[in-house]
């Protein structure tokens, strides 16, 4: 099937019109049509998370979808991250103080997804939380504990820059209780 | 039929399938609503498996359906696959199918000819094979509530955390003692057990499971399997009644 539909997408804050063939991915489409190579792609069946982009705002599998998928909405790839003079936001900043990449494959799908989690949760420095929101991203090298690290780093900047003041949970306690 | 397509995309990938012809149907409208009719939890074919943890009902009146979904996937395929989706897919590790089995849930399903509505009991068939027909599709899934306080708990093995399960236990408790427990990969479908015993006598989960079939695959051996059951069996119940416990109205 080579017939080739037309799709607009948003991507980065910039709208792009292509004809595109149905059968082509998300992660191609970003890749191949856009020339944005930022986006890796390893397993391309979905378990690794290496090609995680933002779709509306939320990490998803973009080898998993289709680029007609994401007709009329927006997509943020690793290229949206660096200013237009390539200075690097404050993520991709503690990621290299906090040596959170060694490869560097994983890192434009950790970035993004740490990205999603600051955003929905900004000043959140628990490790648990962090972990939980990267776990569907592998990366081979880091051994992950400098990446949670730089998230962590993000996370107390943004509550020193916000004075964000976030509740800790309270200490568990021992049930007494010995029924 | 693509809703999600984290399942099926990665079947075509593999070329395990070669359809002539893919139908996306995330544009129907309606399709997408989470929502309680006339006391059930309503759930369109397109809600997502990450909407089955944030929605407050859920949490609410289904914690079973909670819990379970806490273990599929990552937050990335949640928020693109479905409930329904997973339910057609019925791969032997998947979650939902359980929690549905446990909660007693029905099928509404489409197609040309007609609609038919199927209990979720009835509808698996074996490892990927269900009783949807040629050009059938599930357009939601219709949980009944659970007795008001009841707790669930659901329980898995798998090699690394949120991997494919090995074992999994899903059990719920109602106050007044009634319990459901449904395991995975111990039979070729969803193996719902009758608990009503094994809530009064301890050894009995051991018995009930005695005649088990367990699959026997690369993910793991059906010995493994036969020993693991019944420890993740004992904590799903155990865990479930305790929340029973809590929740029940003073
Ligand atoms: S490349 Fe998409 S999940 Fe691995
Ligand atoms: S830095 Fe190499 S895979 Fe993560």
């Amino acid at each position: 099937m080579s017939q080739r539909v037309p799709v607009h997408v948003e991507v980065n804050g910039r709208g792009y019109d292509r004809e595109v063939e149905p059968r082509r991915t998300l992660a191609d489409f970003l890749r191949e049509d856009l020339g944005l190579k930022g986006t890796h792609v390893a397993c391309e069946h979905g378990f690794c998370g290496n090609c995680n982009v933002l779709l509306d705002g939320a990490a998803i599998r973009s080898c998993l979808m289709f680029a007609v998928q994401a007709g009329g909405r927006s997509v943020e790839t690793v290229e949206s991250l660096a200013g237009s003079d390539g200075e690097l936001d404050e993520l991709q900043l503690a990621f290299t103080e906090h040596h959170a990449l060694q490869c560097g494959f994983c890192t434009p799908a950790m970035l993004l997804t740490a990205k999603q989690f600051l955003r929905e949760n900004p000043g959140v420095t628990d490790a648990r939380r962090i972990r939980e929101a990267i776990n569907g991203v592998i990366c081979r090298c880091t051994g992950y504990q400098q990446i949670v690290a730089a998230i962590a780093a993000v996370a107390q900047a943004q509550q020193t820059a916000h004075s964000i003041r976030i509740e800790t949970a309270p200490p568990v306690r021992v049930a007494q209780d010995t029924r | 039929m693509l809703a999600g397509g984290q399942s099926l995309v990665q079947l075509l990938k593999f070329r395990r399938c070669r359809p002539s012809a893919l139908v996306d149907i995330n544009g129907i409208p309606g399709l997408d609503a989470i929502e309680r009719r006339d006391g059930e939890l309503h759930v369109g074919a397109l809600v997502r498996q990450q909407a089955l943890l944030d929605d407050p009902q859920v949490a609410e009146s289904w914690p079973l359906l909670r819990e379970a979904a806490g273990f599929v996937g990552y937050p990335e395929t949640r928020r693109r696959g479905t409930l329904a989706g997973s339910l057609a897919f019925a791969a032997p590790w998947a979650e939902l199918t359980a929690a549905a089995v446990a909660l007693d849930a029905q099928l509404d399903i489409c197609s040309a000819a007609g609609q038919r509505s199927l209990a979720a009991r009835e509808f698996f068939r074996g490892p990927g094979e269900t009783a949807l027909g040629d050009g059938e599709l599930i357009v939601a899934v219709r949980f009944p509530a659970p007795a008001p306080g009841t707790g669930a708990a659901f329980h898995e093995v798998s090699v690394r955390h949120r991997d494919y399960a090995q074992v999994a236990a899903a059990a719920q408790v109602s106050p007044d003692g009634h319990g459901e427990l449904v395991l995975l990969c111990v039979a070729p479908t969803p193996h719902r057990v009758d608990v009503s015993e094994a809530l009064t006598r301890d050894d009995a989960i051991a018995d009930l499971l005695g005649r088990l079939d367990p699959l026997d695959d690369v993910e793991a051996s059906a010995s493994y399997r036969q020993r693991v059951a019944p420890v993740l069996a004992r904590r799903a119940l155990r865990d479930a009644a305790e929340r029973a416990h809590r929740r029940a109205p003073a």
